[in-house]
C-alpha cells in the first residue's frame, strides 16, 4: 500500500480539511451499506491509502484519518480535541491524584461553536429535513473514531487571530517552546507505520501568520525524509482578498503573498495555489449559488476539487489484464508530481481546474470548457504547446442517465482534445465510476438545474434557489491540473511586487522585511527563484529546451 | 519598570468593520471579578483590539491618526496597574506545596489540570498588551531557568500595587522608579552573601540536590510521589552529566504510558522507544544485543526519472524487480554480514535502530537472519541511544565495523492497545536515560510530566549555580530586612520610597504561602520579621505558621531563578 499523510496548517486550511474528510467518510459509509449504490462498492478504490485502520479495545475496527491538523488554540471551537464527534461524554477526572491540596474549577464558557460547526447548525435550521429517513441510515453506519487525529494546538501566543495575519508575526512560532520539535515527532508517528510512503499532502492557508510556520515544517520535513515528495495546496479564504484601505496594508500584503509564495515552493515539489478572490462570479459556480463571504461555502468548492484530484492516489495500480471497468489512470505522488513538474520544462507551480458539477453533453467541447480554474491570477486563452495536464473524471452521467463506464469516458475525453484548437502537450486521464458523495453536513450550494445526482436538468426546479445535501445525493466531477503558461500573471504580480517593495532602491518595504527576518541577500535570492520560475514558462523557453 | 510606568497615552486604531465590538476601557479597573474565572480558552482581558501602549504628545498623536482614542495619564497608568494585579490573582493560589490545583475546562468540555504557572499562563488568551508583557517575562523566565512563573508574576504584580499606592499619593513615577533600581542592584548583592555555596567536585552532593528536588516537586505533587520522584529526577541528571560539560536535560527522555498508577513511574537506565518493530515475526525479547544505531535508508525509492519497466514473462518480470531492488539489499547485507560477524559462537542478539525507513523485504531479510530492527526512530534518540549504549551512529553502510556497536543486556517489547514501547535495558555505563512515567489518565501523566520537568531544571541549575538559596520565604524575608534598615538609609530623598516599595514587594511570596495555607498573613509576616530582626534566619512553617530553619527542612531553592526573579521585576 502506498500511504499518503496529510497535513493541515491554518484556519481556511482546516476549512477544507473539514469537509475533504466529510467526503472521505461519506465514501467509506457508503460503501459499507449494504443498500447503498453499487457503484460505490468499488474495490479498486483504496482508501486506505489515507486512513490508518486500527482496533479499539472492545475489537471494534476503527478508521483515523492519517492527518495532522495545526490551528489555533480553541479553534476546534466545541469539538473536544480528544473525545469523539459524537458524544461519549467528558469524562472529568473524578479526583486529582498527583495533589492532595487544594483543587479550584476554572470553568469557561461552554464554548461558542467553531465557525464550521455554526454553519452547519445554521444551514440545517434553514432546510428541513424533509427527507429524513435517508438521513439517519446514512449517518449511522460509520463512525470514525476522532480520538486519534493529530491535532496540534498553537498555544501561549497571546494574540488576536486577526493579528496573526503576515508573515512577520508567525516567524518564530515553530522554533519557539520547542513548538517544532512536538511537531515533528507527530508526523513521525503515521510515517514510522507506513510501509511505504508515497507521499506528504499539504494543505496550507498561506494568507496569514500560519504560513511561516508551514515554511520552516516543510524545511524539516524536506531535510527528514528526502526523498518523500511533498504535494501542497496553498490555499486562500475569502478574507484574505479584502481590498484594503491604506497603501501600507497594500503593501504589506503584497509582500506577504510574495514572500510566503517563494518560501512555501521551495520545500515543495509542487505547490498548487487555490482560492479565488470571488468564486460566486468565477465561471466555476455556474451551477453553484455561493455566498463569497461564507468560507464554509467556498471550502466545500475547493474540498470537492481536492478530492477529485486526491482520487488518483487511492485507485490500485492494475496489471495490464485486469477490467478496467471501475477505475483507471492510477498514478501516485511521485509519478504525479514527476509528471506535471519534472518534464522537460520544470515548472512546479499546476493550476487547479474543476467542474462541478460536471455536466456530460454530446457537445465534446464543453467537457473541456467546463474546467474553471481554482487558481488565482490565471490567464485565460493561453496558447502553450509545451503544457502537460492530468485530468480526473469521475461519476460522469450520460445522456440517457446512466453511468458512463470509463472506457466510454477515456474515448470522449480523448475525443474532445482531438478536435480541440489548443492542446496540451501531454494528457494523463484517471476516470472512475464513482461519483463525488454529498455528505449530510454539507451546504446547500447547488443551483436550481441540479438533479439527484448530478445531472443537469433541462429546466430548474421550483421553489428553492439553493438545494443542499438533502437534495443531491452525488455529483459527477471533473478536475484538471495542468502546469502551463497561464500561471504567469500569477508568478509576474508576485515577482514584480517583491521588487518594487522589497528589493529596489528606497522601497518601502525593506524596514519592514527586515523585521520579518530578511535580509537584502536572502530577498534577491528570492527574486532569483522567483524570475526563474518565470523564466522557465516564459516564452523564450521553448528555444533552450529545444537546445538539450 | 519604565516601561510600564511611561506608556500614559494609549491610543487605540478603530477598525473599520466593526466598530459595535469597541469596549470601554473601564471595564479593565473590574479586575477581581473578571480575572475570578478565568478561563482557559477564552478571550479573558479582551479588549477586542489591543490597544497600543504609545509614548507621545496626545496633539501630534490625534493629527496623525484622527481616530486614535487617548487616555490620560492617570487612567492609563491604572489600567497597566489593574492588568498586573489580574494576573497576579490569577497566578496566587498555584505558590508553594499548600497550593491549589486548577482544574481548567474549556469551552468544549476538555479538562486540564495545572499547578505549573507556566502551563496556565499559556493556556489562557491573554489580550492586555501589560498583562501580556508580564506574561512573556514571566514565560521567559521558564524558558531561562525552568522554574519562578509563578513567582515573577507575583512579584511584578505586587510591585506594581505598592507603586500605586504611593502614585496616587502624588508621587511622581520616574522617583519611583529610580528607588526600585537601587533595591534591585543591592537585593542582588545581598542575594550574593545569602546564598549558600555548594562545592560540586566529581562528586556532587546528592543530599543537596535531593532537597532541592524535593522543594520543587513538593509544589507540584503530592508528598509520597514527590518523594519518589525525587530519588528519580537526581540520579537522572547525574547519570547523563558528563564533568566539564553543561548539562543536556534533552539526553533524559520523558516517556510516558497510559498503564498502571502514578507510584509506578520508574527510571530507566537505557532507553524507552515509543515504537516497535513492524514484522511480526521479529523477536520480542532479546538478550545481549549488539545494538546498531544508524541512519541509512534501507527502503526501496523510485527513481527520479520516469522509467517504464517492460517484461515479456514472469522470470523477466522477477529479474527486473530483483535488479530495481538490488542497491537496497545489498546494504541489507552488509548490516547481516556484520551481524554474523559479531554474533558467530556465542548467543547474543543484533537489534538495528534506523532513523530511516525500513520496508516490509528488507525487514523480511533482517528477520530471517534474526535480526530485530526498529525504522524511523525519533533524531534525537539516535543521540541519545549512543549515549546510553555506547557504539556511533552510522550513516553508511560502509562505514559498518564492529567498533560502532553499542550493547544493552536486554531488549523487549511492551505492547499496551495499539501503542508498542521497545525497551533497551541493562546497558553498561549509561549517559542517558529514560524517566518513565506511568499513570492510569492523562491528566495524572500531565501533571507529573510537569513536575518532573521542574524537577530536572531545578537539579541542574543547582549544579551549574553552585550554590542553593534558603527556601520557605526566608531570602525574601532577610532581604527586606536588609533592604528596610540597611539600604534605605543610604538614599537620598524621595527615592527611599521606592526602596521601601520594592522592599514589601519581596514579602509576597511569604504572604502568599501563608494565604494559601490558610494562615494569618500579618501574623506570620510579624512572627518572621521578629525573628529576622533578632539574627535568625528562617522561613514559613506552612504546617503550623511558625517560623522554622529552612536548612534544617531541607527546603533550598535555585539560586539562578531567585537571581532572575528580581532581575525581571525591573
Amino acid at each position: 500500500m502506498r500511504e499518503i499523510v496529510t497535513v493541515q496548517v491554518g484556519s481556511f486550511a482546516n476549512f477544507i480539511g473539514s469537509h475533504f474528510w466529510n467526503f472521505q467518510d461519506e465514501m467509506l459509509g457508503l460503501a459499507a451499506d449494504p443498500y447503498g449504490d453499487p457503484v460505490f462498492k468499488t474495490q479498486s478504490l483504496n482508501m486506505d491509502v489515507i486512513y490508518r485502520t486500527g482496533e479499539t479495545h472492545q475489537g471494534t475496527t476503527t478508521y483515523t484519518p492519517r492527518l495532522l491538523s495545526i490551528d489555533f488554540q480553541g479553534s476546534l471551537g466545541s469539538v473536544s480535541s480528544k473525545g469523539t464527534l459524537y458524544g461519549e461524554g467528558s469524562n472529568e477526572p473524578s479526583e486529582v491524584v498527583t495533589w492532595a491540596g487544594h483543587v479550584s474549577t476554572h470553568a469557561s464558557e461552554p464554548q461558542k461553536k467553531n465557525l464550521f460547526l455554526q454553519s452547519l447548525y445554521q444551514e440545517e435550521q434553514d432546510a428541513p429535513l424533509t427527507n429524513g429517513i435517508n438521513g439517519e441510515a446514512k449517518d449511522s453506519q460509520h463512525e470514525i473514531q476522532d480520538t486519534d487525529i493529530s491535532l496540534y494546538e498553537v498555544n501561549g501566543l497571546w494574540m488576536d487571530a486577526k493579528q496573526f495575519d503576515n508573515y512577520g508575526i508567525g516567524r518564530d512560532v515553530f522554533m519557539e517552546n520547542l513548538r517544532g520539535e512536538e511537531i515533528c515527532d507527530k508526523l513521525r508517528f503515521f510515517v514510522e507505520e507506513c510501509d511505504h510512503i508515497q507521499g506528504f499532502q499539504f494543505i496550507v492557508d498561506d494568507s496569514g501568520g500560519f504560513c511561516p510556520l508551514a515554511a520552516d515544517f516543510l524545511e524539516s520535513v524536506s531535510d527528514e525524509y528526502t526523498n518523500t515528495p511533498v504535494l501542497l495546496y496553498a490555499v486562500r479564504g475569502p478574507s484574505s482578498h479584502m481590498s484594503l484601505s491604506s497603501r501600507k496594508q497594500t503593501v504589506v500584503r503584497d509582500l506577504h503573498d510574495a514572500v510566503s509564495f517563494s518560501r512555501l515552493s521551495s520545500f515543495c515539489k509542487m505547490i498548487v495555489p487555490v482560492g479565488l478572490p470571488s468564486l460566486s462570479r468565477s465561471k466555476t459556480s455556474t451551477f453553484l449559488n455561493i455566498e463569497d463571504e461564507n468560507p464554509y461555502h467556498c471550502s466545500a468548492v475547493y474540498a470537492a476539487a481536492l478530492h477529485s484530484t486526491s482520487l488518483p492516489f487511492c485507485m490500485e495500480p492494475l496489471g495490464p489484464t485486469a477490467d478496467l471497468s471501475d477505475v483507471s489512470g492510477a498514478v501516485d505522488v511521485n509519478g504525479f508530481v514527476q509528471m506535471l513538474a519534472g518534464q522537460s520544462r520544470q515548472n512546479m507551480v499546476a493550476i487547479l481546474d474543476v467542474a462541478m458539477p460536471s455536466p456530460w453533453k454530446q457537445d465534446k467541447q464543453s467537457l473541456l470548457r467546463n474546467l474553471q480554474p481554482l487558481t488565482p491570477e490565471v490567464a485565460e486563452d493561453v496558447d502553450d504547446l509545451q503544457a502537460v495536464e492530468s485530468m480526473i473524471v469521475h461519476g460522469a452521467i450520460g445522456s440517457g442517465g446512466h453511468r458512463l463506464s470509463v472506457s466510454e469516458v477515456k474515448n470522449a475525453i480523448h475525443g474532445a482534445y482531438e478536435c480541440a484548437t489548443t492542446r496540451p502537450m501531454f494528457c494523463h486521464l484517471s476516470a472512475a465510476r464513482c461519483p463525488l458523495p454529498i455528505p449530510l453536513p454539507f451546504p446547500s450550494i447547488f443551483g436550481n438545474l441540479v438533479g439527484q445526482h448530478g445531472e443537469l436538468l433541462g429546466s430548474p426546479i421550483l421553489g428553492s434557489s439553493s438545494r443542499g445535501s438533502l437534495d443531491v445525493h452525488s455529483i459527477p466531477m471533473a478536475a484538471r491540473m495542468r502546469s502551463s503558461r497561464a500561471i504567469m500573471p500569477f508568478l509576474e504580480n508576485r515577482l514584480a511586487n517583491l521588487h518594487k517593495f522589497g528589493i529596489e532602491r528606497g522601497c518601502p518595504g525593506t524596514e519592514l522585511l527586515r523585521s520579518w527576518g530578511f535580509g537584502k541577500d536572502e530577498l534577491e535570492d528570492m527574486g532569483e527563484t522567483l524570475s526563474k520560475m518565470v523564466r522557465t514558462i516564459g516564452p523564450h523557453s521553448d528555444i533552450s529546451s529545444d537546445s538539450d | 519598570m519604565y516601561c510600564y510606568f511611561f506608556h500614559l497615552f494609549i491610543y487605540r486604531k478603530k477598525v473599520r468593520e466593526s466598530p459595535k465590538t469597541l469596549p470601554s476601557i473601564s471595564f479593565l479597573l473590574c479586575s477581581k471579578q473578571s480575572f475570578e474565572f478565568f478561563p482557559p480558552d477564552s478571550v479573558t482581558c479582551s479588549l477586542g483590539h489591543t490597544p497600543r501602549a504609545f509614548n507621545g504628545p496626545t496633539m501630534s498623536l490625534r493629527v496623525l491618526n484622527p481616530n486614535a482614542e487617548v487616555l490620560n495619564k492617570s487612567a492609563a497608568l491604572h489600567m497597566n496597574i489593574n492588568a498586573a494585579k489580574g494576573l497576579q490573582d490569577v497566578l496566587k493560589t498555584n505558590l508553594g506545596p499548600k497550593g491549589t490545583i486548577k482544574m481548567l475546562v474549556g469551552g468544549a468540555g476538555d479538562i486540564k489540570l495545572t499547578k505549573d504557572g507556566n502551563t496556565l499562563l499559556k493556556e489562557m488568551q491573554i489580550q492586555n498588551p501589560t498583562a501580556i508583557m508580564i506574561a512573556r517575562t514571566a514565560v521567559a523566565q521558564d524558558d531561562i531557568s525552568g522554574d519562578g512563573t509563578t513567582s515573577t508574576v507575583l512579584f511584578i504584580g505586587e510591585l506594581m500595587k505598592q507603586s500605586e499606592r504611593y502614585i496616587d499619593e502624588g508621587m511622581h513615577p520616574r522617583v519611583l522608579v529610580d528607588g526600585f533600581e537601587i533595591a534591585k542592584r543591592a537585593t542582588l548583592q545581598f542575594l550574593e552573601k545569602f546564598k549558600t555555596p555548594v562545592v560540586m567536585g566529581s562528586e556532587p552532593d546528592k543530599e543537596i540536590l535531593k532537597m532541592v528536588a524535593r522543594t520543587t516537586l513538593r509544589t507540584k505533587l503530592y508528598e509520597g510521589l514527590a518523594d519518589q520522584l525525587t530519588d528519580i529526577v537526581v540520579n537522572a541528571v547525574l547519570c547523563v552529566r558528563k564533568p566539564d560539560e553543561p548539562i543536556d536535560l534533552f539526553m533524559v527522555e520523558i516517556m510516558h504510558m497510559r498503564h498502571k498508577f502514578d507510584v509506578d513511574t520508574r527510571l530507566v537506565e537505557g532507553l524507552v522507544l515509543d515504537h516497535g518493530s513492524r514484522h511480526p515475526d521479529m523477536k520480542r525479547r532479546a538478550e545481549n544485543c549488539y545494538i546498531l544505531t544508524c541512519n541509512i535508508s534501507l527502503e526501496y525509492e523510485k527513481s527520479e526519472i520516469n522509467a517504464g519497466f517492460f517484461y515479456s514473462n514472469a522470470e523477466q518480470r522477477e529479474a527486473m524487480v530483483a535488479a530495481e531492488r538490488r542497491s537496497v539489499d545489498e546494504r541489507v547485507k552488509k548490516i547481516i554480514e556484520l551481524k554474523n560477524k559479531v554474533c558467530a559462537g556465542n548467543d547474543s542478539n543484533f537489534v538495528v535502530i534506523n532513523q530511516k525507513g525500513i520496508d516490509p523485504p528488507s525487514l523480511h531479510l533482517l528477520q530471517q537472519a534474526g535480526i530485530v530492527a526498529l525504522r524511523r526512530a525519533k533524531r534525537r534518540n539516535m543521540e541519545r541511544l549512543v549515549l546510553a549504549c555506547g557504539g556511533e551512529a552510522v550513516n553508511s553502510v560502509d562505514d559498518l565495523t564492529p567498533d560502532c556497536l553499542g550493547w544493552a543486556g536486554l531488549v523487549y517489547e511492551h505492547v499496551l492497545g495499539e501503542d508498542k514501547y521497545t525497551f533497551v535495558e541493562n546497558v553498561r555505563h549509561p549517559h542517558s536515560c529514560t524517566i518513565l512515567i506511568k499513570g492510569p489518565n492523562d491528566h495524572t501523566i500531565a501533571q507529573i510530566k510537569d513536575a518532573v520537568r521542574d524537577g530536572l531544571r531545578a537539579v541542574k541549575n543547582t549544579i551549574e549555580d553552585e550554590a542553593v538559596i534558603l527556601g520557605a520565604g526566608a531570602f525574601e524575608v532577610a532581604a527586606r530586612q536588609h533592604l528596610i534598615n540597611e539600604v534605605k538609609k543610604t538614599v537620598q530623598g524621595r527615592a527611599q520610597l521606592g526602596v521601601e516599595a520594592f522592599a514589601d514587594a519581596l514579602l509576597v511570596v511569604p504572604k502568599t504561602l501563608a494565604e494559601n495555607s490558610g494562615l494569618d498573613t500579618q501574623d506570620v509576616i510579624i512572627g518572621l520579621t521578629g525573628e529576622h530582626d533578632r539574627g535568625n534566619i528562617v522561613g514559613l512553617n506552612q504546617q503550623t505558621g511558625e517560623p522554622m530553619d529552612p536548612q534544617m527542612e531541607g527546603i533550598f531553592d535555585n539560586y539562578s531563578v531567585k537571581r532572575q526573579i528580581i532581575n525581571s521585576g525591573k
